[in-house]
């Protein structure tokens, strides 16, 4: 308490590390970690992807006893019913999408609602290294966050599937691909939220914002007649995922390069308007 | 060192701060005293590189803060209590604050130590007082062991022991060679504490004197003399202590010298003098003065009107 306890080693003028940026990333994740709101969001997506999963093995499971009594719809889901198994791993994602997304949106809004904001930018005037830092923190927890669970969940899902005698194969190119295009996709839609909290700093804003663009304009552009909407709608981020996890390219809808193109693109020019903006602003 | 140059910044039609110029220099305490309202924030957001300036500059060190290459080391802020995400530990938020320097974690348990936060340090700053948030506060900024140290209004919310706690933080960073920059709008506060003054009010610099000059108001009497003899007088008056400013044609502002000693001299050398007004006698003055129109809600006491005693049960 008393001022004598002072580090009394001279006066140490600017002699020291700065603030490089690993070291700005090591604080971003040491913010990240250190919250009790944002490891209960983990845990929720986790849960949900595996609860889902379960869901929609045991739902799926069901189908198939019931339809076995029927010989030719048994012969139509034996035809395709790898297939129907595949994408029971993931079947949480759009939840697990709104959950980080909305990590992302917090993650920086809140710096803005607290505070914390002013301590961050003191500390690293430079305001892009920040950003940056919370940027890959954001995405790559929730890449590592979505790649873990659903293959967790595949693994819950195994034993119910098999109690119907259907096959799933964690292994299979077709699993790899979704766990690997779907982790991508929420890392993808945890970015935007972060841009998002950036540009409207409020948690409130940013997240309805977030539902708005992913859940709202698509049921939106599909009520308004005509078929400029109908068009348009393809091009909205949360349409981007079908395409890109298509066994096969569907008729009306986009290729994968341009779905990701389109997915890409819905990433940086928020992202980039998002630093453009926190350089210009007061903090 | 703090330079400030012509520093304004401007909110839409309100000007928070309009051209102040001041220097802070190392080793001493230096007081910014003004009214709530009368730019002492915004002027320290923008030292902190936080608020950009509408114009003018202000450095630190020799460079405006965001060019240090550590800027932590090179200079620490307290500008807001609150300037913490409150659901994070108090020893979590100074280690996040002291990973962007590579700052050891002995260090964040020294300054936790040193600002008396040992037993509070695990818990979330969510439930701390005002007081402990300002602790907290202080052992941010003293975390790079800078050279320079901001603090925004450092003493609200503490107790009496946290005050004189303040007051001597502050002044043994000062002796030790540190530039010490402290914001109050209690006049009383900063007579115990700043060796040196800046008032601000309606973001403009009033004074910037020495505390004890302005203490005893000596050295602050300014005379206004109109005189259709101007170059003469001011010649006439030039001396040890007395300083003369030329404010417009015929217009001087004389101080170091009582209205008297200007008649004097005026009359002893012939010279005319038309007007010989005393200006704020001394700064506390100036500085009630501006606070009284400052002051966003006044306390009135209303006589009659007592409110009639119930005769009775109902």
């Amino acid at each position: 308490m008393s001022t004598a306890t002072l580090d009394r080693k001279s006066i140490r003028n600017s002699v020291g590390p700065g603030p490089a940026f690993h070291r700005v990333l090591n604080s971003e994740f040491i913010k990240f970690r250190t919250l009790m709101s944002t490891v209960i969001l983990l845990a929720c997506t986790a849960l949900v992807m595996v609860g889902f999963a379960a869901l929609g093995a045991w739902g799926t499971g069901s189908f198939a006893q019931q339809v076995a009594s029927d010989p030719e719809a048994a012969a139509a889901v034996a035809a395709q019913g790898g297939d129907l198994a595949v994408s029971i791993p993931t079947s949480g994602i759009v939840f697990a999408q709104l959950i980080l997304g909305s990590l992302g949106v917090l993650l920086m809004s809140s710096e803005f609602t607290t505070g914390m904001a002013r301590s961050t930018f003191a500390a690293v005037p430079k305001r892009m290294s920040p950003f940056l830092a919370k940027l890959i923190v954001v995405m790559v927890s929730a890449f590592v966050l979505t790649a873990v669970s659903t293959y967790i969940a595949g693994l819950v899902a195994l034993p119910i599937l098999g109690n119907y005698d259907l096959k799933l194969d964690l292994a299979s190119s077709q699993s790899v691909k979704l766990l690997l295009v779907n982790s991508i996709y929420v890392a993808a839609v945890a970015a935007i939220g972060m841009a998002l909290g950036t540009i409207v700093r409020n948690s409130a804003g940013g997240i309805m914002s977030l539902v708005g663009l992913f859940f709202v304009a698509p049921i939106a552009f599909q009520l308004i007649p005509g078929d400029f909407f109908k068009e348009a709608s393809k091009y909205l981020p949360g349409n981007t995922i079908s395409p890109l996890t298509a066994v096969e390219h569907v008729p009306e809808t986009l290729e994968v390069w341009q779905a990701a193109l389109v997915l890409g693109a819905w990433v940086v020019v928020p992202v980039a308007l998002a630093m453009v903006l926190l350089k210009k602003r007061d903090v | 060192m703090i330079e400030a140059k012509g520093l304004t910044k401007v909110y839409g039609e309100k000007t928070a701060v309009g051209g102040v110029s001041f220097t802070v220099q190392a080793g001493r305490v230096t007081g910014f005293l003004g009214p709530n309202g009368a730019g002492k924030s915004t002027t320290m957001r923008m030292i902190m590189g936080l608020d950009a300036p509408t114009s003018g500059s202000v450095t630190v060190n020799g460079q405006p803060f965001a060019q240090h290459k550590a800027p932590l080391r090179e200079i620490g802020a307290l500008l807001d209590a609150k300037a913490v995400h409150t659901s994070r530990t108090a020893y979590n938020h100074l280690l996040a604050m002291a990973a962007t320097h590579s700052i050891p974690k002995s260090r964040v348990r020294e300054v936790i130590e040193m600002t008396g936060l040992g037993d509070v340090a695990k818990k979330k700053v969510k439930g701390f007082s005002l007081g402990m948030g300002q602790r907290l506060g202080i052992a941010a900024a003293l975390l790079g062991d800078p050279q320079t140290i901001i603090l925004d209004e450092p003493v609200n919310g503490l107790d009496p022991e946290g005050v004189v706690w303040v007051r001597n933080l502050v002044k043994y960073l000062a002796s030790e060679g540190r530039t010490v920059f402290l914001s109050s709008h209690l006049m009383s506060e900063m007579a115990l504490t700043a060796d040196h003054l800046i008032v601000i009010g309606r973001g403009r610099i009033i004074a910037d004197a020495p505390i004890a000059e302005i203490i005893t108001g000596k050295g602050n009497a300014r005379t206004r003399v109109r005189t259709d003899q101007p170059e003469r007088l001011m010649q006439l008056l030039a001396g040890t202590g007395v300083s003369v400013e030329v404010h417009e044609r015929e217009l001087l502002e004389v101080s170091g010298l009582d209205p008297r000693g200007i008649a004097r001299t005026a009359l002893d050398n012939q010279v005319m003098v038309y007007e010989l007004t005393p200006l704020q006698a001394s700064l506390e003055e100036a500085y009630m003065e501006l606070t009284k129109d400052e002051v966003e809600y006044h306390s009135h006491i209303t006589a009659g009107t007592p409110v009639p005693a119930q005769a009775g049960g109902k």
